[in-house]
């Protein structure tokens, strides 16, 4: 398979504030690739880069040294003015915190990317409907942010990246917020609709089991600045059983030796 | 029935938020007959070339509501302040949106907008007579000014505080910058602009009026000055009067749409009252 997006030694200190010390780098030195089509899942320590590494191929964020190629092409890393955040909607972002737009309905909401790539029609909301229901938010459509749960809040800006279908997700623990039931839920649905699309896949997560389940292949993050500690192809044969996963003889294996990289 | 219905069927208010309600109007309209009775006991001890009766002042402004009078002199006031601060709301909400496509000429006029703050616009209005001529123009410059700076600093700081990973957030969904301007920093900025047109709203009625005084035959400043130069104290607290109703139903008016506009607001019972 080919590389579809390239990360090259990329490097990222923050500015430092006035009268304080020089910021640490954060991310020193990264290198890694995601094939196209392929589920990638990254495991690492918190404060370790996860978010600010998402940013920066989201192109909402500049980086400090290295690239990030996409489909070949380089990104301007440097200069905040000439990031094109998201790609012309090529790279999906499922921020860390929800995002969502206070304003708008758990709908309206799902809809915006829609309206404001000019796609709303009736095929595209009956596809949100659809995505709505997928979900388990039947009956909260009309309901506001400030009134949902902080998982049905994940929920809704979970969908509210595939509903347009963007050719790359990006997923920061996206189902951080919810219960173990949902959860699994939750992954199985994604795990069918990337089973439908074949999407490319980048998903940060804390949870070693969930990383091991989804994913093609499990990036493993150092500490601080953070660079990485070990790859694991996942072999596991698809389609998984998500609810049996734990009683995989791979996995055991596969569980102990990331949780020892992970620190 | 959803679980969504069933919780909106729920009761809302318990009886002791019904309660306070009462206690608060029986406060309000206490304090109301305490003011009055001030009022008639300063009318009393001042003399009434000084403070006007309020009994008295009522039956003129029955008196001049008969006559037309009061509508007259309202309609005109009512309309120089409406196209005044529509002027200056306008430029105070534009102005911004358009400065922030171009934050470098952003950085380098707002010093002098900030300096322009200082001046005092009233001490602009025998200019604008010279300039303008004895009409409308010097009064709506003098409004649309007037209205023109609280709209602008608010909307200004409205804008810089949407928050920018919203914004980020926006533009990996496909959103244009205008697009953004629109669905994102029109809503976020809301409430700033909201309480800038509670300034401007009594600014631009006291503008009118100030204007009324020097320019023109007409107008509810026109009304006072002219009940002033004859000595009549009554006519003078009627004219009052009536600009402090004009800035109240104007005020009311703010606050049923700022209520439309962010119905989406999480709402607090207490500030409900
Ligand atoms: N805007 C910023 N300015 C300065 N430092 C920042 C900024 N954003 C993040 N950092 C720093 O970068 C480091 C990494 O943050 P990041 O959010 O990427 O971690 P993470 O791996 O996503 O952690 P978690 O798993 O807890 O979400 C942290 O030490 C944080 O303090
Ligand atoms: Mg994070």
């Amino acid at each position: 398979m080919a590389a579809l997006l390239e990360v090259r030694n990329l490097s990222k200190r923050f500015a430092s504030r006035a009268g304080r010390e020089p910021s640490p780098w954060i991310i020193r030195d990264l290198s890694f690739s995601v094939a196209d089509g392929e589920f990638l899942t990254i495991v690492g320590p918190s404060g370790g880069g996860k978010t600010t590494l998402l940013n920066m191929i989201a192109q909402i964020d500049t980086a400090s040294g290295g690239e990030i190629v996409f489909q070949s092409k380089s990104a301007p890393l440097g200069d905040k003015t000439s990031l094109k955040p998201g790609l012309n909607c090529q790279i999906g972002y499922v921020t860390q915190e929800d995002n969502l737009l206070p304003w708008r309905t758990c709908l309206e909401n799902v809809l915006f990317p829609l309206m404001a790539q000019g796609r709303l029609n009736d095929e595209t909301r009956a596809h949100a409907q659809s995505l709505i229901r997928a979900v388990g938010l039947e009956g909260w459509e009309k309901h506001y942010p400030h009134e949902l749960s902080g998982g049905m809040r994940k929920r809704t800006s979970l969908i509210r990246t595939l509903v347009y279908d963007p050719p790359v997700i990006l997923m920061d623990e996206p189902f951080g917020a919810v219960d173990a039931q949902t959860r699994v839920q939750l992954q199985e649905d994604l795990l069918r609709l990337w089973n439908l699309g074949r999407k490319t896949i980048v998903f940060v997560t804390h949870d070693i089991t969930e990383a091991i389940a989804l994913a093609d292949r499990t990036l493993v993050l150092t500490r601080q600045p953070s660079s990485v500690a070990g790859e694991h192809i996942i072999t596991i044969p698809r389609p998984r059983d998500i609810r049996d996963i734990l009683t995989h003889p791979e996995f055991v294996d596969l569980y102990r030796r990331i949780r020892a990289q992970v620190q | 029935m959803t679980t969504a219905e069933q919780a909106a069927t729920l009761p809302a208010e318990p009886d002791g938020i019904k309660w306070r309600h009462v206690m608060v109007r029986v406060g309000q309209i206490g304090l109301g007959l305490v003011f009055l009775w001030l009022w008639k006991w300063g009318a009393n001890s001042a003399g009434e070339s000084y403070i006007a009766d309020p009994f008295k002042v009522w039956d003129r402004l029955i008196e001049i509501a008969r006559t037309g009078e009061l509508a007259r002199h309202t309609y005109v006031t009512l309309r120089i302040s409406a196209i005044g601060f529509a002027i200056g709301c306008a430029a105070g909400v534009v102005l911004p949106f358009a400065l922030r496509r171009m934050p470098r000429l952003t950085d380098a006029i707002e010093p002098y907008i900030m300096a322009s703050v200082g001046v005092p616009k009233y001490a602009l209005i025998p200019l604008f007579i010279l300039w303008f001529g004895i009409n409308d123009a010097p009064k709506l410059w003098l409004i649309g000014l007037l209205v023109f700076y609280p709209v602008f600093i608010s909307v200004f700081a409205g804008i810089r505080s949407v928050d920018g990973r919203l914004l980020d957030i926006a533009r990996v969904l496909g959103a244009s910058e205008s697009r953004i301007s629109v669905e994102v920093i029109w809503h976020a900025m809301l409430p700033f602009f909201f309480s800038g047109l509670k300034i401007s709203v009594p600014r631009a009625v006291s503008a009118a009026i100030i204007a009324e005084f020097l320019v023109g035959f007409e107008g509810i400043g026109f009304y006072i000055e002219n009940a002033r130069q004859q000595m009549d104290v009554t006519g003078a607290f009627v004219g009052i009067a009536v600009a402090i109703a004009l800035v109240l139903v104007m005020n009311a008016l703010l606050v049923w749409i700022d209520k439309r506009l962010s119905a989406w607001r999480p709402m607090d019972r207490h500030m409900e009252l």
